[in-house]
């Protein structure tokens, strides 16, 4: 083959590659605009049979239903308390048990290690039924502290907290101990201070993953009063689908649900995206 | 202060383990004694056909995202490989992403929205002159739907991996092929593909030691009309022990699906290990 031909299947190539690749993207842009076209269409708009991809008329009308016929507030409050509080005590239970492993010694280590390594082989699915009775014995049930409880430390994270310690040398700890700190000023003004990219991982995967925690709120939550998030937008955007023969709640409302739900996310992943990267690949390289 | 860690994964992960065994074996009840029934719980599980049913649903399912969410994504990878312009690929690989982020409740409402009929899929055939159809109605379909949706969610994450153990490869491997006459399918073959085994096998376990529990998308995806082809095991723990509190049983059937992932995670380590 000749360098011109060479050269020319190769431009081809690339271009169908580019093409491949804009046509999987288009599954991902084209729903998202789909919905975000309908939850901003008036009430009747939204139900018209065609490619929407824009909006006709621009109209806030979902997100004003979302709001008062919807009551989704309740749940959006629900879900921002169960996030933030559970992510704050992830973060800093990890960071404390992380600080503990890296000790080179003290009694009962090897079994310690033992413990926390263990639950890494039982997945939360496996165990909900027994979980279930033992949040009913402690009275936890329908409370949104057990939301905040479960999960409420992973090895994923400890360990994830542990290798960030051991980058940080220890001349650091000793001329602190030195000038008279003692573990906790240790930790808190010598360590974690030094691991904030390892706190800012951890931080990430669970605000995400607690942001949509579902399994969990639908064995443990009853009342509505307490529904978090997914609950609400479970029985608001699925469904009514196939069982009710009457819609209550316009689609631009219920598109609107699923705005209002990803918009946090999509805020954390925009500026913390190079995080979610180094967490995948500590996870896999972990198994 | 390692305390409340240790007292949360006795108390949360492997006290509830031991309770669940002690369970199956029992007649659980809230209030009052418990009595233990020996193996009846077991026995029940493999002679109710509603349990071989979704037994045979995970499976399939459970396969089907075990094989295509390891191998689609590295396609892609390799395509994203391709790509010269480096802000377009991180475009690319951004939007691949996005939806790993989402949950199944955010991603099953997009899917029942497009799907439906006067939904965008619908709107799009119409074009071509196909009839609207409810598509996840159609038991026929609901398989593959399933199927398709979950890769749709996970692609972009695996891909991630992928590309992350092309950028370890030595660009001088490339060099030397190239100046050997590699074309682009040579060099992605022969020198880009074996690099990547490595990072198979964790996907592969990582994919098997996920496939049993499937249970957010049932949950969500789910209706009466498919129900028959998309039940799957965790969905029949969830109805038969937190609904109808049947928890003895549903307890063993946990059992079953904790030990089965167990023993096929254990046979796919030995056997990546051995043949590579």
């Amino acid at each position: 083959m000749s360098n011109y031909h060479m050269f020319r299947s190769r431009n081809i190539f690339l271009l169908c590659n580019v093409l491949f690749l804009t046509l999987l993207a288009m599954t991902m842009i084209v729903p998202f605009l789909n919905v975000l076209a309908v939850s901003f269409s008036t009430d009747l708009e939204s139900y018209e049979n065609t490619i929407k991809l824009f909006p006709k008329t621009l109209s806030l009308s979902g997100y004003v239903n979302l709001f008062r016929r919807v009551a989704i507030l309740t749940p959006l409050l629900n879900n921002t308390f169960v996030t933030v509080i559970g992510t704050l005590s992830h973060v800093l239970l990890c960071s404390m048990a992380g600080f503990v492993l890296i000790r080179s010694s003290f009694p009962g280590k090897s079994f310690v290690v033992l413990l926390v390594t263990i639950p890494m082989m039982i997945p939360f699915q496996m165990i909900i039924i027994p979980v279930y009775v033992t949040m009913k014995k402690i009275g936890l049930i329908d409370t949104l502290w057990s939301l905040i409880l479960i999960d409420i430390v992973s090895t994923f994270s400890i360990f994830l907290m542990k290798n960030y310690f051991e980058g940080i040398p220890r001349s650091l700890e000793e001329s602190a101990i030195i000038e008279g700190a003692n573990e906790w000023i240790v930790f808190s003004k010598v360590y974690l201070p030094l691991a904030k990219p390892g706190i800012a991982t951890i931080a990430i995967f669970q605000f995400v993953s607690r942001w949509n925690h579902f399994l969990p709120a639908v064995l443990f939550i009853n009342s509505t009063k307490k529904y978090t998030l997914q609950i609400a937008l479970k029985s608001l955007v699925v469904s009514s689908e196939l069982t009710s023969t009457t819609q209550s709640v316009a689609n631009n409302a219920r598109m609107a649900g699923i705005v209002v739900s990803v918009i946090p996310l999509l805020i954390v992943y925009i500026f913390a995206q190079r995080y979610f990267t180094t967490g995948i690949m500590v996870g896999s390289v972990k198994e | 202060m390692i305390l409340p860690t240790l007292l949360y994964f006795i108390l949360f992960s492997i006290f509830p383990l031991a309770d669940g065994i002690k369970m199956s074996f029992q007649d659980f009840r809230f209030v009052g004694a418990s009595s233990f029934v020996g193996i009846k719980n077991y026995q029940k599980m493999f002679t109710t056909p509603g349990f071989w049913n979704v037994f045979g649903n995970t499976l399939i399912l459970g396969l089907s995202n075990v094989v295509l969410t390891a191998f689609v994504p590295m396609v892609i990878a390799l395509s994203l490989n391709e790509v010269v312009h480096l802000p377009l690929k991180r475009g690319f690989q951004s939007i691949l992403y996005l939806p790993h982020i989402l949950s199944w409740v955010v991603v099953g409402g997009i899917w029942t929205f497009i799907l439906a009929p006067g939904g965008l899929v619908n709107n799009i055939g119409a074009i071509f002159g196909k009839e609207s159809v409810y598509f996840l109605a159609i038991s026929s379909y609901a398989r593959g739907l399933f199927i398709g949706i979950n890769l749709w969610k996970q692609a972009g994450y695996v891909c991630i991996l992928y590309l992350a153990a092309i950028a370890g490869i030595n660009p001088a491997v490339y060099e030397a092929a190239l100046i050997d006459g590699a074309n682009g399918f040579q060099r992605a073959w022969f020198i880009t593909v074996p690099e990547l085994v490595n990072t198979l096998k964790v996907v592969l376990l990582l994919n098997v030691m996920g496939a049993l529990r499937i249970f957010d998308q049932v949950y969500v995806l789910r209706n009466e009309v498919i129900a028959e082809k998309v039940d799957v095991l965790m969905y029949y723990v969830y109805t038969h022990g937190l609904e109808k509190f049947n928890i003895g049983y549903a307890s063993a059937v946990s059992i079953f699906i904790f030990s089965v992932t167990f023993v096929i995670t254990l046979l796919v380590r030995k056997v990546s290990k051995y043949h590579v």
